[in-house]
């Protein structure tokens, strides 16, 4: 769907914005790029969607070469901080923005009323988007996204102001729509939410992904078991566990048949277990240690 | 599709601004004293006939009162409603169109669709224009039906208003889109937008002044040149006939002024035409806003040679309807009425490629700068 090779941003020859980017997004799937602020999320989804021209960039876009405008038929996109006329309502934003990716009339009636009542704007479609809060604004955005039935959803921070209700009708839309084949692909802040809806995730560090492949595989390093006891760790446990402390021991592995000797030995020596805990990092502890070594945020100059 | 969206767009942009219901509130005004002027068998009544004035010439069915009537709308009503008045206005109102276009958080929404940048630009800025076309499409169907109902001459050439208008304003709009694209501001654009227009005022009014002393002194020195050839005709038959004539010295005297006067104007003219070159020289490069809408004045001309506009600005010759006799074709009134005949033959000649063409070109080169710019922009 999407496969990117060494994408470049240099912004007049100052900012160095991207830094050899490369990522694959796939048929089917939700893919989430996170990072830190200034790492060139937006750039990247700007590069995709032709509002920013790339210094240097090679890939694939539906398969057509990234810039090519016929495409965009075929793909929706939501940017972020977006402001639509104030002088049109929630209808005739979706009819304006359809109508310039070429959506015929008849589709554009279907789609319009079926988005508006499928993301909970039903009864607001005739009110000026003036009017509009936060939230509704987002939905809508994402309804003008979804006009042209695409093949990629290309959303920059979609549930920014969007409640808590809001937001998981969002994951379950965006979870259907993967459902039926479409790729989505998802810039955001919210790391819960994406730890939530993505299949695989992207983490963007000034101008350079850093990592990127399913969550699972990501935390697999990260994955242990944690041992706690009431009285303190024995001296043996030192030599069998990869960290202990007065009384935690902690077995690097995913594999509960590693632990079972352990446990044994603990229980002959009458020492009383309070806790055996499978751990695995969140994406939070991912992100967080993906961004732990640098310096400064932003891009690099 | 994709213009046609964009024309929608823009024409609920527009309706949603008040000024463009004030601006229509006043042309529809304006069209209603203008068509509250009417002729009957006696003379001008006013007002739908609350004032009448009674007068020979202005009558219905007189070429006079259609002289009139037509030159009340082209001289007066689109020179300074529609040129003057209602483009400020237009002005106003689509100043923001291009800065907000390019708002951050909305081009995008716009460029990441399948259309091609420079088709979007350009068609973006013609469905701009769709304020003045509507406007002056609204006033020229009043006029047109005043016209009509008034002295009964149902005139199609008066619809060239919407072009001529439309044509003028673009010049003044490109550059309102150029500087409004440049710094994302309405306000800077529409400043930029109106020291341009006084840039080009200032220009225009310089030349037309300058113009018309050289040509005043062109035809002084051909008017002296003439005088001494009769002088010197005169002088040579007197002197044939009697050296001592009385007669004499007052030719010689004659003949010396005019080599005076003649030297006089050339030294002017050298110093005229310093000035006056470089100046016509920027003009012929520069939007010709004040010829784009004199154009209407010469498509609308009377047939019977009642020119309203021209009796203003002094030329009585409609109102003569032959060349006056000139008896001394050298005297100071002789001049100047040469002068205002061939600036006007110097005006009226001027070519509609000159006029519209040399502007379109300014026109295209503002806006090839300003859509490469947004062609090449990172927003």
């Amino acid at each position: 769907m999407i496969q990117l090779q060494d994408v470049e941003k240099m912004y007049r020859g100052k900012v160095h914005a991207l830094r050899g980017v490369s990522l694959e997004v796939m048929d089917g799937e939700i893919f989430g790029l996170l990072g830190p602020n200034g790492a060139g999320k937006s750039t990247l989804v700007k590069i995709i969607m032709t509002v920013i021209h790339a210094t240097r960039v090679s890939g694939t876009l539906l398969e057509k070469p990234i810039g090519n405008r016929k495409i965009l038929e075929d793909i929706g996109y939501l940017p972020e901080h977006h402001r639509f006329p104030y002088y049109l309502t929630g209808k005739q934003v979706l009819h304006h923005y359809a109508a310039l990716a070429n959506v015929s009339r008849k589709d554009r009636i279907t789609r319009a009323s079926s988005f508006l009542s499928r993301l909970g704007l039903n009864g607001w479609e005739n009110k000026k988007v003036g009017s509009y809060s936060k939230g509704m604004l987002q939905r809508l955005g994402i309804a003008q996204a979804l006009m042209n039935d695409p093949k990629l959803l290309v959303l920059d921070e979609p549930t920014d102001g969007v409640d808590p209700v809001g937001r998981r009708e969002i994951r379950d839309l965006l979870a259907e729509l993967r459902d039926e084949g479409r790729a989505v692909f998802l810039n955001s802040h919210l790391l819960s939410e994406l730890e939530m809806v993505c299949d695989r995730v992207a983490i963007m560090v000034k101008g350079k992904v850093t990592m990127q492949g399913t969550i699972e595989s990501l935390t697999q390093d990260s994955r242990r078991y944690e041992i706690e006891t009431e009285e303190s760790v024995p001296t043996w446990a030192k030599e069998v566990v990869d960290d202990v402390s007065e009384h935690l021991m902690v077995i690097r592995s995913d594999d509960p048949a590693i632990i079972q000797p352990i446990l044994d030995r603990l229980r002959r020596d009458q020492i009383t277990i309070l806790s055996v805990k499978p751990v695995r990092e969140n994406l939070e502890d991912l992100f967080m240690r993906a961004v732990d070594h640098t310096d400064t945020p932003g891009a690099v100059q | 599709m994709q213009f046609k969206a964009l024309l929608i767009d823009a024409y609920r942009q527009l309706s949603a601004a008040k000024l463009f219901w004030v601006t229509v509130g006043i042309s529809v005004l304006v069209v209603v004293c203008y068509g509250s002027v009417g002729f009957n068998e006696q003379g001008i009544s006013v007002l739908f006939g609350v004032w009448e004035i009674e007068s020979e010439q202005l009558h219905s069915g007189s070429p006079w009162a259609r002289g009139l009537y037509i030159g009340i709308f082209s001289s007066f009503l689109v020179k300074i409603w529609l040129a003057w008045i209602a483009t400020i206005l237009a002005l106003i109102s689509t100043c923001s169109i291009f800065p907000e276009f390019v708002h951050s958080g909305s081009i995008e929404l716009t460029i990441s669709k399948p259309i091609g940048r420079l088709k979007l630009f350009f068609s973006k800025y013609l469905v701009s224009l769709l304020f003045v076309v509507l406007q002056v499409a609204i006033f020229c169907l009043g006029i047109f039906i005043c016209v009509g109902l008034r002295v009964g001459e149902w005139n199609p050439f008066i619809f060239t208003a919407i072009p001529i208008v439309a044509t003028f304003f673009s010049y003044l709009f490109a550059v309102c889109v150029l500087v409004g694209i440049l710094t994302r501001s309405g306000i800077t654009a529409l400043l930029i937008t109106g020291v341009f227009w006084m840039a080009l005022w200032s220009i225009q009014t310089s030349e037309g002044t300058l113009n018309r002393f050289v040509t005043e002194q062109h035809v002084s020195i051909e008017r002296f040149n003439e005088g001494i050839d009769n002088a010197e005709k005169d002088l040579a038959e007197i002197t044939e006939k009697s050296v001592d004539d009385f007669r004499i010295p007052k030719f010689e005297k004659r003949i010396e002024t005019f080599n005076a006067d003649i030297e006089e104007s050339q030294e002017l003219l050298g110093k005229l035409e310093q000035w006056h070159t470089p100046i016509s020289w920027v003009l012929a490069i520069s939007p010709k806003n004040a010829q784009t809408i004199g154009l209407l004045d010469r498509w609308l001309s009377d047939p019977d040679g009642f020119d309203i506009g021209a009796i203003m600005s002094g030329d009585m010759s409609s109102i003569e309807g032959e060349e006056v006799e000139e008896f001394d074709r050298t005297t100071r009134g002789a001049r100047e009425r040469e002068t205002t005949r061939r600036l006007r033959d110097d005006y009226e000649s001027r070519s509609l490629w000159y006029v519209i063409g040399t502007s379109l070109i300014f026109e295209c080169v503002i806006l090839g700068i300003a859509s490469f710019y947004f062609c090449r922009k990172d927003f």
